[in-house]
């Protein structure tokens, strides 16, 4: 599945003993050293570390980071409480109606996060909240359509069997429903998590007065160009731990799905 | 459900189960204006079945032996009529009727195990019990080693003796099958069978199975009936007379055999006028094929 | 027999949208909302007029398409050879570049925003580069995975006929590489009103990103649920062409329902013909040159006003000096 192949991790031990890795990484290193505008703008890869360690004695940067790291999951945890119930019913007991919002849901779901990032602004201030809501609201989307999609295509014929054998309506939900709705589930938790991450950080660049991504414009900014990198440096990597937590989560969860594309 | 309400909750009766009058209408519209049309997908449909028997009911595709099958599980409730198991009246679906379905029905997301297990933890059996049990049942149909496998890993043969060994688990004394061995392989086919048949002398469990192969239907049954659709009638209970045990022996090639396929064949092609003109519209020999089973 | 029920869906489908609407004008006019945060559709249409009437809104929504494209168009310059290369011939190469193409890919494009703007400045190459950088990757990805896996049997048979590489380039890679490249583009272009309309708020003077800052700084609300629209709708038009472009493409593919972009199920049914994919082609092509114009006419008048004009820049406190790297 090529998406599959696109968001994919790439494990540790596979990457640290390919070449290119360490080619780009002694590019970035060595080109700042030809000087002219490259030593202006490029901070070498041993500074960039030095700035971090920097940041991390002085607690700067766990700041940050705990910073951002709450709001994206408050705004996340947000979403999903109200997203998960919500795709149940629609996707479960309200076909009709599901009919007639789609079309709605679609069209905000369509709506440009940033284009209402403004108001947010306007209505919370430059507060944690209007971060939190630009996050709920980037988040509630891929995790409401996924779970619809999840629990519409469960296999009948497995609520038929459950159901033959005298399964009642809560074990039914939690032993057959839930399960087979997992996939989508776990599908548009994890875009959600995935876009919650990438969004703060420009919505912290925006309007915030701390954060990983008013981190890095406050550098850019002041021309701070070793705090600069060092900051992006941050963001990069938290957001493939985060893929690779989710990537493993889902191996955990989701092992039992049949991997080969064959549908 | 007005047809209901007259028929006694409890009769008198030695069999196992008892069809009574079973007749299921449908109410069919293809679009939202269009006035519903009825559909009358069985009509007064009488059988017993006795305890331990083996059951087979045989027909085209349409002839409602599924929606039969359906009624006998609980899932679907007639227009009027009745089923009785042990003489007591079927309101909904339980754990005294195993049920095996065509598509296998496996959930996907428990092992093998797991999936034999589901009946047993929705009966509230405890873990060890459980565990003694599915053993047990794994064993029967021949999948020990297979045990934490997950369904998508099992070959289709493999995965319908899973469903037959999750039915028989929460140990039903009914066990109703509605064309299970439809998806597999010829050779397959033919091996579950056999090992059906054993299953079914080892268990001593009333069996229901319904099948569109005649060839099937004459080697599993002890009885098999024959139904025509449009509307689905029962036309005649064939008795099967062959020696058992049928399995590891040439029963498939016996004259015999092939004689009481003739017969049955016949039966479902000389239907009743009204069948029959539906017959011609879909191909017969697609419908109901002699060696559909090969 | 088809027809009535296709208009009953239809019915079904646009009433939720009717209900939604009449409630957007309802709401706030009966204060169930308060008017001044959510500002009945009616104003915000009558707000839209008034942007239109100014030739406002046009001008945003060209500048802001034009980047759009003119990033999309750069991209694909760059990915799709690349892609086509590294997937077809050099394979050793593609291996030992992917996990550096990887970790570029995995970077956080909004963490590279600042990085843009200190390398161009907050000109139009900024804009550009970074839509460019962002649609990069999926299109490159997705190019190398469809020529990599075009079925070895056509291959093969095409092979045994006999067919120069040129021609199985064009006549047997290309055509079965399509539908899984136009995967890669539509992610590419979805990303691309995320990251634009961002970097349109934090560092430039014209587009919808800037016109809804703008209008926020100001306190016009109507005026954001305008831009807002708009930026939804050009989102929406972006997907439909390339939708467009997609099926006329590839009408030998029965259906496309393997691909997992949401919402484009509707969409996916219908199929145009080669003329009005050649007519979205067109209109694609009448942006870049109309928004190139446009973009020119805007950074001159910048120009022209020096310094003084740009009072969007001291909101975010941007070097005045900017060394404008327009085109």
């Amino acid at each position: 599945m090529p998406t599959r192949a696109f968001v994919s991790p790439w494990s540790l031990s596979r990457w640290l003993d390919r070449s290119s890795l360490l080619l780009f990484f002694a590019a970035w290193e060595l080109a700042p050293r030809a000087g002219g505008l490259l030593e202006t703008f490029i901070a070498p890869p041993s500074v960039v570390l030095m700035t971090l360690w920097e940041l991390l004695l002085s607690g700067e940067l766990c700041d940050h980071v705990t910073i951002s790291l709450g709001r994206a999951i408050a705004g996340f945890t947000g979403a999903a409480l109200i997203a998960l119930p919500l795709g149940f019913l629609l996707g479960g007991n309200f076909r009709t109606f599901e009919r007639i919002v789609t079309p709605v849901l679609r069209f905000l779901g369509q709506v440009n996060p940033f284009s209402l990032f403004p108001l947010f602004i306007i209505l919370f201030g430059i507060s944690e909240l209007s971060k939190e809501a630009m996050i709920f609201w980037v988040c509630i989307w891929p995790i409401l359509f996924n779970t619809i999609t999840g629990v519409k295509g469960i296999d009948p014929l497995l609520v038929k069997s459950a159901r033959s054998m005298g399964t009642g309506v809560v074990p039914l939900f939690f032993k057959v429903i839930l399960p087979a709705a997992s996939p989508g589930i776990f599908t548009g938790l994890k875009m959600g998590a995935g876009t919650a991450f990438f969004m703060l950080i420009a919505a912290e660049m925006i309007g915030a007065s701390c954060g990983l991504g008013w981190l890095v414009w406050n550098a850019q900014i002041n021309f701070q160009i070793p705090k600069l990198f060092a900051a992006t440096v941050v963001i990069s990597v938290l957001g493939m731990i985060l893929n690779m937590l989710l990537v493993t989560l889902e191996r955990r969860l989701l092992g039992w799905l049949d991997s080969s594309p064959n549908h | 459900m007005a047809g209901v309400v007259d028929v006694p909750q409890q009769i008198q009766t030695d069999a196992k189960i008892v069809v009574k009058a079973i007749t299921s209408v449908f109410h069919l519209k293809k679009t939202r204006t269009e006035p519903a049309r009825e559909f009358i997908a069985l009509k007064e449909i009488n059988l017993e079945v006795k305890k331990g028997e083996f059951l087979v009911l045989v027909g085209p595709s349409g002839c409602g032996k599924s929606t039969l099958l359906d009624i006998l599980t609980g899932l679907a409730q007639p227009t009027s009529g009745a089923v009785y198991i042990d003489g007591n009246k079927v309101t909904g679906p339980a754990l005294d009727r195993g049920i095996v379905l065509q598509g296998y029905a496996l959930f996907p997301w428990r092992t093998v195990r797991q999936n034999v297990e589901f009946g047993l933890e929705i009966k509230k059996v405890p873990k060890r019990e459980r565990r003694a049990i599915s053993d047990n049942f794994i064993h029967l149909v021949g999948l020990d080693g297979f045990a934490d496998r997950f369904p998508h890993e099992l070959s289709g043969g493999m995965k319908q003796r899973v469903a037959i060994a999750r039915a028989l688990a929460y140990d039903p004394e009914v066990l109703l099958m509605d064309e299970p061995f439809a998806a597999v392989d010829a050779q397959t086919r033919e091996s579950l069978q056999d090992e059906l048949l054993r299953i079914w002398e080892a268990t001593g469990k009333t069996i229901l199975f319904v099948t569109h192969s005649i060839e099937e239907a004459v080697f599993l049954g002890d009885r098999v009936a024959v139904l025509t659709p449009n509307p689905g009638t029962l036309r005649e209970i064939v008795k099967i007379d062959l020696p058992r045990p049928r399995h590891n022996s040439d029963t498939r090639s016996s004259a015999e055999f092939g004689w009481i396929r003739r017969k049955i064949w016949e039966l479902l092609q000389n239907a009743p006028h009204e069948s029959r003109h539906h017959l011609n519209a879909v191909p017969v020999a697609e419908a109901i094929s002699p060696t559909a089973s090969l | 027999m088809r027809l009535p029920a296709a208009v009953n869906s239809l019915l079904l489908r646009s009433s939720g949208v009717l209900i939604f609407l009449i409630l957007w004008e309802t709401a706030p006019r009966l204060a169930w909302v308060d008017p001044y945060f959510v500002p009945p559709l009616s104003i915000v249409v009558r707000e839209i007029w008034l942007l239109l009437e100014t030739g406002d809104l046009s001008r945003h929504l060209l500048v802001s398409s034009w980047r759009a494209v003119t990033g999309l168009s750069l991209a694909l310059v760059v990915a799709l050879p690349l892609g086509i290369i590294l997937g077809r011939w050099l394979t050793g190469l593609a291996s030992a570049l992917e996990p550096l193409l990887r970790l570029l890919s995995q970077i956080n494009p909004f963490a590279m925003l600042p990085l843009f703007l200190l390398f161009f400045g907050i000109g139009e190459t900024a804009k550009v580069a970074v839509v460019t950088w962002v649609t990069l990757w999926p299109i490159l990805f997705y190019t190398i995975i469809a020529t990599r896996t075009v079925d070895p049997l056509q291959i093969k048979s095409a092979a045994a006929l006999g067919v120069s590489r040129s021609e199985m380039l064009c006549k047997v890679i290309l055509p079965a590489a399509v539908p899984t490249i136009f995967i890669g583009i539509r992610i590419g272009a979805s990303l691309t009103f995320f990251i634009l309309i961002a970097a349109e708020m934090l560092g430039a003077g014209s587009g919808l990103g800037w016109l809804v800052h703008n209008s926020a700084m100001n306190y016009l609300i109507p005026r954001i649920y305008a831009g807002a629209t708009f930026i939804v709708l050009l989102g929406f038009l972006l997907n439909r062409l390339l939708l467009y472009i997609e099926a006329s493409l590839s009408i030998w593919q029965g259906s496309q329902s393997g691909s997992p972009v949401a919402g484009q199920s509707r969409a996916s049914s219908w199929r145009p013909d080669r003329g009005s994919a050649v007519a979205g082609t067109a209109i694609l092509v009448l942006v870049l040159i109309l928004g190139a114009l446009e973009v020119r006419r805007l950074n001159q008048e910048a120009l022209a006003g020096a310094s003084s004009s740009s009072s969007h820049a001291k909101h975010f406190g941007t070097p005045a000096d900017s060394s404008d790297g327009g085109l």
